[in-house]
């Protein structure tokens, strides 16, 4: 629809800037299981988002019955919405940056035009890999995702910016049983580049994730040396991304508050926010506020060099926006801790005793995203003399995410992002406390 | 919504070729939140979703599509690409829907669309103020107001055509209590199937101080000691022990596949014969009861456990096909945007003989958690996690120093069987309940209960 009697009929009301945000999705997902075609689902859908400066504050909505019959009553609801606002914060419908990046390779038509019918057989095929590689494989899940995601974003600031990417991923899930044990693991790549799936390799990690866990057991409780696994420490990082964003910082809501400049971390992490990252929707030129993004080392070598900024926590402390107004508050883009060069090999090989922690379940409870504290339930295997000795699950590893990051020992080769485009490499950790048995 | 003979065509539609199910479900939804934070209102947001989601399925094997375009052609093409995946002659006759059912229970006293924003604002200070005034040592807070008012329709092959009104309230309360060095937070989340008039059965005042409560003790709290020991788990959102590590495993979604602990184990004894446990969709105005559920089954009460013993599981419609059992009225989704399958409503651990004051007095030593946080489980292996938020050491038989940072780990199985003391104060309290079909608002409860052996994971060593 044209949005410009929108923005008229806004201006007649009074309002004072107005934008609209237009999201089109398309999706496409199947699950294979047991050899059956589990779950077959298709998608189109259309989200409008309003923003509208009244007053001097900010009133917004959100709707899917997008249509022009529909103008007025949105500007009714967005003055409302506004009028309720008493935050003395400033609010900005913004003219646009000097300048955008362009960012290659966001929509890869090879994914677009790949027929059904490929990969509805590339699924059934990796749920095969994975059936018939062991025979302690109980069950075994493929899946298949798929999306396209169009924005455009206009303003009555004259600014207009659009964005179209798209993103894939296969995942496989082993269900490995053995007398009377069962452990599972789940392996995927996430991809807009048909030729990075590898299905052999994404079959091989989740059967061998599995099955190496069968017979898991407690371990004495006590300190031990950690080798944090990527999957692992990236879902730790995840729950505590917030720690960063200027939002949580001036309201007093994390502990990275008056630490600019500070040593935070071992001189072994740099952390990154990276807008421009290949084949990744996440990546992007402009943020939800019409701001350019940019790249960012938000620890370096240890230090922290500053937070991730929208336009109002930007005005607040007297600085810019770093490009990171998402979703009506403040989140990184492609989050992650860069890599070192050390191999998993080299890292195990001198580890005297400790444990490979390669999952942490529960990080949406069982972390403090305001004290840092963290007590999750883990598994992974227990290391002696540089040798993998046994499986290990049903322990719990208690810290502190701060303290762990200065305990950071070496960092491995080995980045791996999560579903939620975090990325961590594995992490040698000098002792985090460990409850078993 | 959209009209009887536009939903007749639908169907009719997706089952032109060899389907032998058809489904339409149809969504209107409209929520209203409000934000407060630092002592201020900082949004207050309107959001309006509608659209539909057509499922088709022949034996086991479905395929779903939904749209949110008001346009007709838009969704009969939905329903025409969707029965391309079931090719084959056409396997049933033509539908036709009867007279349209409509739920009378949980009936709303004032719905939240006649009810000003002022007077929803209102709330959330008085919310905020209590919260505050409970302490010096209460630094922040936010108060989130919620309603919203889901109206839906579902047809579908199997003789279903009914409408739904399912109307939420919740107010949710986040105190963060810091004495310059450490900070802990507390929250408070009373919900139900109201309208504004949830405001009349209980204090926002009250509701508020106990967030705050929470976090002040916790930051007077010492670190919680790790390794075995005897957990005492209180009434109230203590359910989620249940919830997450048997609940989850008594779904047809894990069940049916054969990839739940609790598979094939009906008429066996899986729990302590002091444990019965119910998921009953029908209480009067609870957060998790409709009238119908997503797939247009009436709600009702489920016995999971009687007496120890495995006595139903929770099934819907497609995933019992795959069990040869009909469905419990146990299909829920989020929304249009999800297909159905087997979830919880308002699950809960029965009331049991022992009085408080009598389970703990027969604790010598172990943990006391008076209230716990989130967790999850993987169905596949039943191991759990859940944090606590406010717990207390217990030493000689009575409640001793509180204690901060603790999580509860175990295995589903093992952990039914050792519930050794069941209490007589059943409460029930209100959750989100995160899976495949979405985020649904979901019960949980129980009476105090002890578990004679659990891992408790603390940050203070092993074994104090």
């Amino acid at each position: 629809m044209n949005f410009q009697r929108l923005f008229d009929l806004a201006k007649a009301k009074g309002v004072e800037a107005i934008q609209i945000y237009l999201k089109d999705s398309q999706s496409l997902e199947l699950d294979v299981f047991k050899g059956d075609l589990d779950k077959h689902q298709m998608s189109s859908t259309q989200e409008l988002t309003i923003t509208g400066i009244y007053q001097g504050k900010m009133g917004k909505l959100k709707t899917e019955a997008i249509s022009e019959s529909h103008v007025e009553m949105w500007v009714e609801e967005i003055i409302k919405s506004a009028s309720l606002i008493e935050s003395q914060d400033e609010v900005f419908i913004f003219g646009g940056s000097e300048s955008y990046e362009t960012v290659d390779g966001l929509l890869n038509e090879d994914l677009e035009n790949q027929d059904v019918k490929t990969i509805m057989d590339n699924t059934y095929a990796l749920e095969q890999k994975v059936r018939e590689m062991d025979e302690r494989i109980d069950i075994s899940t493929a899946m298949y995702r798929q999306t396209r995601t169009r924005v455009r974003l206009q303003n009555s600031q004259g600014l207009t910016l659009e964005k179209d990417a798209n993103s894939a991923a296969y995942i496989a899930q082993a269900v490995a049983r053995a007398d009377g044990d069962s452990r599972t693991h789940y392996e995927y790549v996430q991809s807009n580049v048909p030729a990075d799936f590898d299905l052999d390799m994404i079959a091989k990690n989740a059967v061998e994730k599995s099955v190496s866990q069968l017979g898991a057991k407690p371990i004495k409780s006590g300190p031990y040396e950690i080798l944090l696994e990527n999957d692992a420490s990236a879902s730790l990082l995840a729950a505590y991304a917030s720690m960063f964003s200027a939002e949580s910082v001036q309201k007093g809501m994390s502990k990275l508050i008056n630490k600019i400049g500070e040593t935070i971390a071992s001189d072994a992490i740099t952390l990154v926010d990276d807008p421009f990252r290949k084949a990744s929707p996440k990546s992007g030129s402009f943020d939800d506020e019409g701001v350019a993004t940019k790249h960012k080392n938000m620890i370096l070598d240890g230090k922290l060099t500053g937070y991730l900024h929208n336009l109002k926590t930007a005005k607040k402390a007297d600085t810019t926006s770093t490009g990171n107004g998402f979703g009506g508050g403040v989140a990184p883009t492609n989050f992650y801790i860069k890599p070192g060069t050390t191999t998993r090999e080299d890292a195990i090989k001198n580890m005297e005793k400790g444990l490979i922690i390669t999952e942490l379940a529960g990080t949406h409870s069982g972390t403090n995203p305001i004290s840092a504290d963290f007590s999750l339930q883990a598994s992974g295997y227990y290391v002696e003399a540089g040798k993998i000795v046994k499986p290990i699950a049903l322990i719990t590893v208690a810290g502190n995410y701060l303290e762990l990051l200065q305990n950071v020992t070496d960092v491995l080769d080995d980045l791996k992002f999560g579903f939620s485009f975090i990325g961590s490499p594995s992490l040698k950790i000098k002792s985090l406390d460990v409850s078993g048995e | 919504m959209l009209d009887k003979q536009l939903l007749e065509r639908i169907l009719n539609t997706a089952l032109e070729s060899s389907a032998d199910f058809a489904e339409v479900f149809v969504e209107d939804k409209a929520q209203s939140t409000v934000m407060l934070q630092s002592n201020t209102i900082e949004q207050a947001i309107n959001n309006h979703t509608q659209g539909i989601g057509v499922r088709i399925a022949k034996g086991y094997q479905s395929v779903y599509g939904y749209t949110n375009s008001k346009n007709h052609e838009d969704m009969l093409a939905l329903a025409r690409d969707l029965a391309k995946s079931f090719p084959g002659e056409r396997a049933r006759g033509e539908v036709t829907l009867g007279t349209m059912k409509q739920g009378k229970a949980h009936q709303i006293k004032r719905m939240p669309d006649s009810v000003d924003m002022k007077e929803k604002v209102a709330i959330v200070k008085r919310a905020n103020e209590a919260a505050r005034a409970y302490s010096d040592e209460i630094k922040q807070v936010s108060v989130s107001y919620m309603d919203y008012v889901q109206n839906v329709w579902i047809a579908s092959s199997e003789n279903i055509y009914v409408s739904d009104q399912r109307v939420r309230t919740r107010l949710g309360i986040h105190s963060v209590a810091s004495d310059g060095k450490d900070m802990q937070s507390g929250f408070n989340g009373p919900g139900g199937h109201y309208g504004f008039e949830f405001y009349d059965t209980f204090s926002v005042e009250e509701a508020a101080k106990e967030a705050s409560r929470v976090a002040v003790t916790m930051l007077h709290a010492e670190e919680c000691p790790s390794g075995l020991m005897p957990v005492v788990i209180d009434n109230g959102f203590g359910g989620v022990i249940f919830h997450e590590a048997c609940g989850h495993s008594l779904e047809a979604t894990s069940v049916a596949k054969n990839a739940s602990v609790f598979s094939g184990k009906k008429g066996e004894q899986i729990a302590n014969p002091i444990v019965t446990a119910i998921d009953d969709g029908t209480i009067e105005n609870a957060w998790g009861s409709a009238n119908y559920d997503d797939e247009g089954r009436e709600q009702t009460r489920r016995v999971l456990i009687k007496d120890g013993v495995l006595n139903t599981y929770m099934i819907d419609h497609l995933n019992g096909r795959r069990m040869d059992e009909q469905s419990t009225g146990s299909g829920r989704r989020e929304s249009y945007k999800f297909a159905p399958t087997s979830r919880m409503s308002n699950t809960y651990i029965d009331n049991g003989d022992s009085t408080f004051d009598e389970i703990i007095a027969a604790t010598k030593y172990g943990l006391y958690a008076k209230k716990m946080g989130g967790g999850s489980v993987q169905p596949a292996t039943g191991d759990f996690n859940f944090a606590v938020m406010e717990g207390y050491m217990i030493r000689d038989g009575k409640i001793a120093e509180p204690v901060k940072g603790a999580t509860l780990i175990g295995s589903g199985k093992d952990a039914l069987k050792k519930i050794d003391m069941v209490g007589n104060n059943l409460l029930r309290a209100q959750g989100m309940c995160g899976s495949l079909s979405g985020s649904i608002p979901t019960d949980v409860g129980q009476p105090t209960v002890r578990v004679s052996s659990m891992t408790v994971g603390g940050r203070k060593g092993g074994n104090a």
